[in-house]
């Protein structure tokens, strides 16, 4: 099994954290929208292990994620010390694709979910755009790094205590409306009802997104069918339950059978 | 090092550690984490006549000490498990025992399976009769727990196949040693124990159950003790090998069923939390064989002093 020795885990901002190991091997292979799935030594009486987003890769092997505290497995990671090893299963999953030189990316997230499209900076050689959601300024993520990458960055939350007023997919309806002249490709990760109102946009004006959707898993490699997501399929009743773990997180969004 | 070759009945096999149906897919998706030989047996993921999508999510939820699930056996069907490179051609590829489990609606999809199956034999091992899933709502436990039921089930497909019959009981009855028997009457080889125990759980914030399916089955460390009480009873009621499993993490898991009746056993919810947990139940397996001075697995079965 491989280990991740944890070089820092320290708060970033109320309730959010953000944990370095240091884990060399599974950083040469990481890519965009791939995650790792933990085992978090101190979480007593709870077995399984928990997934989360890569946020960033270093060339000296350190893999970041960020993370919020939700329930008892984010509140145990969060308080293991530097020098802490875990057991590290990754990278696992299906990443984003490759962002293509004639498309312009539009990187469409919500609160934590800013993390795991991070890496699309470095493969868009020609910088893009990240539309951030979150419910008020102080759940925004990451906006200065997506800056420092050469995205420009537009916010929205609930509240109106930063950006716009309201919902993340208003920005879209903005964007679509204003970029006509590019060639718009999507990558969004966030809140299931925020990804399934952004993929029914995007069908509506025959877009092309992909979507990382973040479901409840246990095994991370498509042996326990927990995860599962409904996606097209060509049998009778036009859908098939798809592991998120294995087919996934990452789906197209025009594979996504939506519920009528 | 004491020899660990198991003998269930018709069948042998290099070592008494096996993977619980469901909690190691087909295999496949293990491939690339080691060599599936070094496992006593693959048992992979129930297989009925049709394809499956199984139940609404959310499917899964943690609890102490295990977690709940209604996965309710989502699979390919017998055509594409016969015939998908995921599937059986991968696993004769391996060159590792494989069991199957299988299940059904109705006593002939049971049977159907079952022939299929056995027409197509190569590389399968054994069949484990599932009548004992109780997140569907037909078959699986409505065959488990009743008697007359179990054995018409069990009678059927004892006659549409040759090969060795596993069957893999529910601990979801009042007395598990009666259809250990009717099993064992029924022409099955070895017996199976346990299936998870329903149970529910509710979100307190939501007031929501926390699986779609309301009930799920209860599996994990928190379970074990009731599986070492049922082996216990069924190996005191039958003579046919009896492979055990139910909250197993380690070695000193493995032995207690050891102790308490089984001849193997199997590693369930522990491989999602690793992967490697069955090859470190082998160890331990043997480093306590060792350190006790047996020479072969076989001494410590039902070796309980009381």
């Amino acid at each position: 099994m491989k280990q991740g020795e944890i070089i820092r885990n320290t708060l970033i901002q109320a309730g959010y954290y953000r944990v370095d190991f240091h884990a060399p091997e599974i950083c040469q292979t990481a890519r965009p929208g791939h995650f790792v799935h933990v085992r978090i030594p101190n979480l007593t009486h709870r077995i399984l292990r928990r997934p989360f987003s890569i946020c960033n890769c270093t060339p000296s092997g350190n893999l970041s994620v960020l993370y919020k505290t939700v329930g008892e497995g984010t509140a145990a990671l969060s308080e293991l010390k530097p020098g802490t090893v875990c057991e590290l299963m990754g990278p696992l999953g299906n990443p984003f694709s490759f962002p293509k030189a004639d498309e312009y990316p539009v990187l469409v997230n919500g609160g934590y979910g800013a993390a795991a499209t991070f890496m699309l900076t470095r493969e868009a050689p020609n910088g893009g755009l990240m539309l951030l959601g979150a419910r008020s300024a102080t759940d925004l993520l990451l906006v200065k790094e997506y800056q420092e990458a050469g995205f420009e960055v537009r916010v929205s939350t609930d509240d109106g205590s930063a950006g716009h007023r309201g919902l993340v997919t208003d920005l879209v309806h903005q964007v679509i409306a204003e970029k006509t002249d590019r060639k718009l490709h999507f990558y969004a990760c966030g809140p299931e009802p925020m990804l399934m109102a952004l993929t029914r946009i995007l069908g509506e004006k025959n877009l092309p997104g992909e979507i990382s959707l973040d479901h409840v898993m246990c095994c991370g490699v498509g042996a326990c069918f927990a995860c599962v997501v409904k996606v097209k399929d060509d049998n009778a009743d036009g859908w098939r339950y798809a592991r998120s773990c294995k087919e996934g997180p990452v789906f197209k969004a025009e594979h996504l059978y939506l519920e009528q | 090092m004491a020899d660990l070759t198991t003998k269930l009945g018709p069948i042998t096999l290099k070592n008494p550690v096996m993977t619980a149906s469901g909690t190691f897919g087909y295999g496949f998706e293990y491939k690339d984490y080691y060599d599936l030989r070094e496992l006593g047996a693959v048992v992979v993921k129930g297989i009925a006549t049709f394809p499956s999508h199984g139940n609404p999510t959310p499917r899964v939820a943690e609890v102490t000490s295990g977690m709940l699930n209604a996965i309710g056996l989502q699979g390919p069907g017998v055509d594409k498990f016969l015939s998908g490179a995921e599937y059986m051609p991968f696993l004769r590829t391996t060159g590792a025992d494989v069991i199957v489990n299988i299940w059904g609606r109705t006593i002939e999809e049971y049977c159907e399976v079952a022939a299929r199956l056995d027409a197509e034999r190569t590389g399968i091992t054994a069949l484990e009769v599932n009548i004992s899933c109780p997140n569907i709502k037909e078959g699986g436990v409505a065959f488990g727990t009743d008697l007359k039921l179990a054995a018409k089930v069990l009678n059927a497909v004892r006659k549409s196949t040759t090969l060795p019959l596993i069957t893999k009981l529910s601990p979801n009855v009042t007395n598990i040693a009666d259809f250990a028997r009717c099993a064992e009457d029924c022409g099955s080889d070895i017996i199976s124990l346990i299936n998870t125990i329903t149970g529910m759980a509710i979100d307190i914030k939501t007031r929501r159950p926390k699986i779609a399916n309301l009930t799920g089955g209860l599996s994990g460390p928190g379970i074990k003790p009731i599986a070492i009480r049922m082996v216990y009873q069924v190996a005191q009621a039958v003579k046919v090998p009896i492979i055990g499993m139910g909250g197993i993490v380690d070695g000193a898991d493995a032995i207690e069923f050891m102790l308490a009746g089984a001849s193997a056993v199997a590693v369930g919810t522990a491989i999602f939390a690793d992967p490697y947990a069955p090859l470190k139940v082998i160890a331990g397996i043997n480093e306590y064989l060792d350190a006790n001075n047996c020479k072969s697995v076989s001494e410590i079965v039902g070796a309980i002093r009381l």
